[in-house]
């Protein structure tokens, strides 16, 4: 009896040694812990790196994991090189960058991609060069409306929508006014699902593109509460979140409005930045489940990052997409034959991805081979506490924005 | 017709950032016959100093010494090293010449610092003047206020004080002015400095009022020219009333439909129909 | 330079003159015909880049270089030239050149238009005008971006793919679109040296001297002071046309005021007073950065270099790194005769 009580304890503390161990120690690809030494599979990513925002985060992470995936045996022995260029913001120099990785260092596909300007310039050669972009962030509508481009996030105008109808279930808003910042492709584009939404369930939303340079945040938000409305949807790259904020907060907005944000604004720098009138008054829809989530594959992203990231590469939201990428790209990859992986293999093989799961992600991620792809169309909301953020939604509320029919048709098509 | 008070009661934030800035460039100009460029870099580096003096718990005075002391290095450095190698060439050269150092602030903030976000908040953000269901900021009070103050100071300063009489000597006409005895390193010196000292307290106000971001900073110079250029380059008190003109007019285009999404073209608009308009006046720069 | 001029020594000096602007058309055609060969697709596309922003900056170098005007809005030309050529190129599917000359002639106009007010003021006023112009058409440009084949005055789809500008038949490929923007640079650039050693190019030589002179000397002061600004209009316009084959369109954002300033201040640095300063410029604007970022420096650094280099070349180098070069070449050839 001693003894197997004895043997009980033991066996439980080695258990959890071990769980606590494996905890620590990322799980990827083949996880045998061979490095691989193979014929290097190349992969590639555009970033937007230099300009008013760095979006690298995404790419790194995704190098992180691949970096993982080489130390435990590769694609069947094939370690994989992802080489990351800066497209700094500007469209020529994406389409540069594309050309170098297309066309000179012969990419078999593109993982972790994050720019704002190179979907429009580069899909259409993507599209003929058959190469599919599994991408980490995608911003712009021409992100969401290519044939070989694919976002694992959800992009602004899912985002919006999301927390509108948060912002009515939550807050029963009636009239809401959406912030848009007056890019061609976005300021046209990215309010509307919201507006639409709402049009379908008697919730008034209208939208306010603002010029992105302006030096005064004040007189839009006056415009913006001028309308009397129950919620301001902030729809806008936190740079400028942050000033609005501000003035709503100088004109003593932020208790009589409803203030809420697409996923921008979802960065640990910002509840401490915006201050502590926001606190507890301001909600953010997430793209994927909160960075301090305990979800095993959620875990084992951070396990990654603290393993083969470098300290500097940032561990939010962007870089859980990049990891995402990776990880859909390895799965698709492992199930090939190792001699016979070309680009057009390997873009059939990343059509085929349908059902992939992860808790990183509201619902399965899936590509299909439609003419364009969103299929990360839902997430749960947060909200600013203290110096940081919590969870308020229970679980996820999925996007009913009349675009996606043609999407949750498809859905419905593959059974998720 | 929608209430027109309440945004221009909010433009007079945004006026007063034009107004100083304005003032600013006006001042160097005046006393150096250079256009400075790298007045907003200057002035977003000092920011982000502050920022950092901030962080690390340092009181008020003294980061906001520090700043300011950082952009009139920078100045200094600028006025007593670079310019002068470029004396000898004309206005649009020398001011050329300062868009280079705007590009090695600029690059050197924006490395250094990196991109997140931040705010500078001042302890004047506290309080507020209510107006007309607008509040206003002490700290834009502030601003508007120190526009006034240093258009005065500046004014008296050029028209009756000696080296202001020197300033003006060397800007006009330098080689002349070495030769009839004006020290040229003192006056020199005084010139950037006080440039320098203005690009930082502006730096301060702007980031609070606008966005502390160095880019936004650095490139707000182009709006402070057109206020500069209504002024003709060399009226004080017309500048400052141009950049609060500029920004009352650019927070009530927020009501113009249409218009709204193009508002921040205002104070180009503006500066190009005051060239046209008094074209005569301005035919010599 | 103190030698008497005889009949002979001016037929000689016309004879050499041609065969300068001969040697000039040839090398730039040879780049054009070479560069392929050599280098790979990044840096095609970067050279093609280069090469049409050299197109822009031999018009910022003439207003400068012959008639010392500063133009701080070239590129916001180069913006409405290209918007033409793509509005033309999708909506009424027009041949490549007719979309490079509509851009062309549509972007010399607008200079010409914005050069009349400008026509009295010198200097810095000048400069802080076309600044102010520059502005303006940033936040429009942002706002209104550039058309990829839709319908209406803007020219913007919704709803489906964007299109690129089709690129002519015989330069579909990355290497020959190269060649076929050489050709046009060949062509402009022979365009400007023709009437610099015309009666234009006296003509302005004389009203930089000053107003008075020029008039006394009987010269149309307006007539020549407008036709330079349609020029290098026409220059900015052509370069924009070509950048928008190049890449397939345009985007709003990438015009800001800013660019504007780099593009004169780097045709200062690359020369203002001959042809092979703006080709300098044009790498300058796109190959020397692209290089930074090829060799992984981050982007800002390169920033700060840049601004140093800046400096470096306004403080010791005058007449550009090209005049440098070119005073150099002298001093070689020089010490090379006894």
């Amino acid at each position: 009896m001693k003894i197997t009580l004895l043997g009980i304890v033991a066996a439980t503390a080695l258990l959890a040694t071990g769980a606590a161990m494996a905890q620590g120690k990322p799980v990827c690809g083949l996880n045998n812990g061979k490095a691989a030494s193979g014929e290097p599979i190349a992969l590639g990513a555009v970033v937007g790196k230099t300009g008013p925002d760095d979006f690298s985060a995404s790419a790194l992470a995704s190098q992180a994991y691949f970096k993982c995936v080489n130390a435990n045996g590769g694609i069947n022995g094939r370690p994989v090189e992802l080489t990351i260029v800066d497209d700094q913001w500007n469209p020529e120099v994406a389409a540069q960058a594309a050309a170098k990785l297309v066309k000179d260092r012969k990419v078999l596909a593109m993982v972790g991609s994050s720019s704002f300007v190179e979907c429009g310039v580069n899909a259409k050669m993507y599209a003929q060069e058959n190469v599919m972009v599994i991408a980490g962030v995608g911003v712009p509508r021409e992100c969401f409306f290519a044939k070989n481009y694919v976002p694992v996030n959800a992009g602004p105008r899912v985002s919006a929508t999301v927390v509108a109808m948060h912002a009515a279930q939550q807050y029963k808003a009636k009239k809401m006014v959406c912030i848009i910042p007056n890019i061609p492709s976005l300021g046209n584009w990215a309010c509307d699902g919201a507006k639409d939404w709402g049009k379908a369930n008697g919730v008034d939303v209208s939208v306010i593109a603002i010029d992105p340079g302006s030096p005064d945040a004040t007189s839009t938000i006056l415009q913006a509460a001028a309308t009397k409305p129950d919620a301001i949807i902030l729809n806008v790259p936190k740079g400028i979140m942050v000033p609005m904020l501000a003035a709503a907060e100088q004109q003593g907005l932020a208790k009589k409005i409803h203030f809420v944000s697409s996923t921008p604004a979802y960065n640990f720098d910002v509840p401490k930045t915006i201050g502590a009138a926001w606190n507890g008054n301001f909600d953010i829809h997430l793209e994927f489940m909160p960075v301090e989530s305990a979800g095993a594959d959620n875990m084992n992203w951070k396990a990654t990052m603290e393993a083969f990231g470098a300290k500097s590469d940032p561990r939010d939201s962007f870089a859980q997409a990049g990891y995402l990428a990776a990880r859909i790209v390895t799965e698709a990859l492992l199930k090939m034959d190792p001699k016979k992986i070309d680009r057009a293999s390997v873009s059939t093989a990343l059509r085929n991805v349908s059902g992939f799961k992860s808790d990183i992600l509201c619902r399965p991620f899936y590509v299909g081979d439609g003419a364009r792809h969103n299929a990360n169309s839902s997430g749960p909301i947060a909200q600013v506490s203290g110096n940081g953020f919590k969870q308020v939604s229970s679980g996820c509320l999925m996007a009913a924005d009349p675009e996606l029919s043609d999407l949750r048709e498809q859905e419905k098509k593959l059974g998720l | 017709m929608p209430d027109l008070l309440p945004f221009l009661i909010s433009g007079l934030g945004v006026g007063a950032v034009y107004a100083l800035s304005g003032v600013g460039l006006v001042v160097l100009y005046r006393s150096s016959g250079v256009l400075n460029f790298a007045f907003g870099a200057l002035g977003a580096v000092a920011a982000y100093v502050a920022w950092s003096a901030l962080e690390h718990e340092w009181p008020l005075p003294l980061a906001a010494l520090a700043a300011v002391a950082t952009s009139v290095a920078i100045s200094l450095a600028y006025g007593r090293l670079l310019a002068p190698r470029l004396a000898e060439r004309e206005t649009t050269v020398r001011s050329i010449g300062t868009l280079g150092l705007a590009l090695v602030v600029l690059g050197f903030t924006e490395w250094f610092w990196g991109e997140q976000p931040r705010r500078l908040v001042l302890p004047t953000d506290a309080g507020a003047i209510e107006f007309a269901d607008v509040r206003l900021t002490y700290t834009r009070v502030l601003g508007l206020a120190a526009a006034l103050l240093m258009m005065a100071a500046v004014g008296l300063l050029l028209a009756r004080t000696r080296i202001g009489l020197a300033m003006r000597a060397l800007a006009d006409q330098r080689g002349l002015s070495a030769i009839l005895g004006i020290r040229v390193l003192q006056v020199d010196t005084a010139a950037w400095v006080i440039s320098g000292a203005f690009a930082g307290v502006c730096g301060l106000l702007l980031a609070n009022i606008v966005r502390l971001q160095a880019t936004v900073l650095t490139f707000l110079v182009i709006p402070a020219f057109a206020a500069a250029i209504i002024g003709r380059l060399s009226s004080l008190p017309v500048t400052v009333a141009a950049g609060l003109a500029i920004g009352m007019l650019e927070a009530v285009a927020v009501l113009v439909p249409g218009f709204s999404p193009f508002r921040t073209a205002t104070p180009f608009l503006i500066a190009l129909l005051a060239i046209v308009l008094w074209r005569d006046a301005s035919r010599k720069a | 330079m103190g030698h008497p001029m005889t009949p002979d020594s001016i037929q000689r000096e016309r004879r050499a003159a041609r065969l300068a602007l001969l040697r000039m058309v040839l090398v730039v055609l040879a780049i054009g015909a070479l560069v392929p060969w050599l280098a790979n697709a990044y840096w095609i596309k970067t050279l093609t880049s280069s090469l049409a922003l050299a197109v822009a900056a031999a018009g910022v170098a003439l207003l400068y270089g012959q008639l010392g005007l500063v133009s701080l809005c070239q590129y916001s030309l180069l913006g409405v030239g290209g918007w033409v050529a793509l509005r033309v190129g999708h909506g009424l599917h027009w041949p490549f050149e007719a979309c490079v000359l509509a851009g062309g002639l549509s972007a010399g106009v607008v200079g010409m238009l914005a050069g009349l007010p400008a026509l009295r003021l010198k200097g810095l006023y000048l400069a802080l005008v076309t600044l102010m112009l520059a502005g303006g058409f940033q936040v429009v440009i942002s706002a209104t971006g550039f058309p990829d084949g839709g319908d209406g005055f803007l020219g913007r789809i919704s709803g489906s793919e964007r299109l690129m500008l089709p690129r002519p038949a015989i330069a579909q490929g990355e290497g020959a679109y190269f060649a076929y923007v050489a050709a046009w640079l060949a062509a402009i650039l022979a365009l400007l040296e023709v009437h610099r050693r015309t009666r234009a190019g006296r003509s302005w030589a004389l009203i930089r001297r000053g107003e008075a002179v020029a008039e006394g000397a009987g010269v149309n002061v307006l007539l020549y002071q407008t036709w330079a600004f349609g020029l290098a209009g026409v220059c900015a316009g052509v370069a924009g046309a070509l950048l928008a084959g190049a890449v397939g369109q345009l985007d709003g954002r990438a015009f800001a005021a800013s660019e504007s300033v780099m593009l004169f201040a780097l045709s200062l640095i690359g020369g203002a007073y001959h042809w092979v300063g703006a080709l300098v410029a044009g790498l300058l604007l796109r190959a020397v950065p692209s290089l930074l970022v090829d060799l992984g420096v981050n982007g800002y650094l390169a920033m700060v270099f840049f601004g140093a280099a800046l400096l470096h070349a306004l403080i010791t180098a005058p007449r550009g790194l090209v005049g440098q070069w070119l005073a150099a070449l002298q001093r070689l050839r020089a010490k090379g005769r006894p």
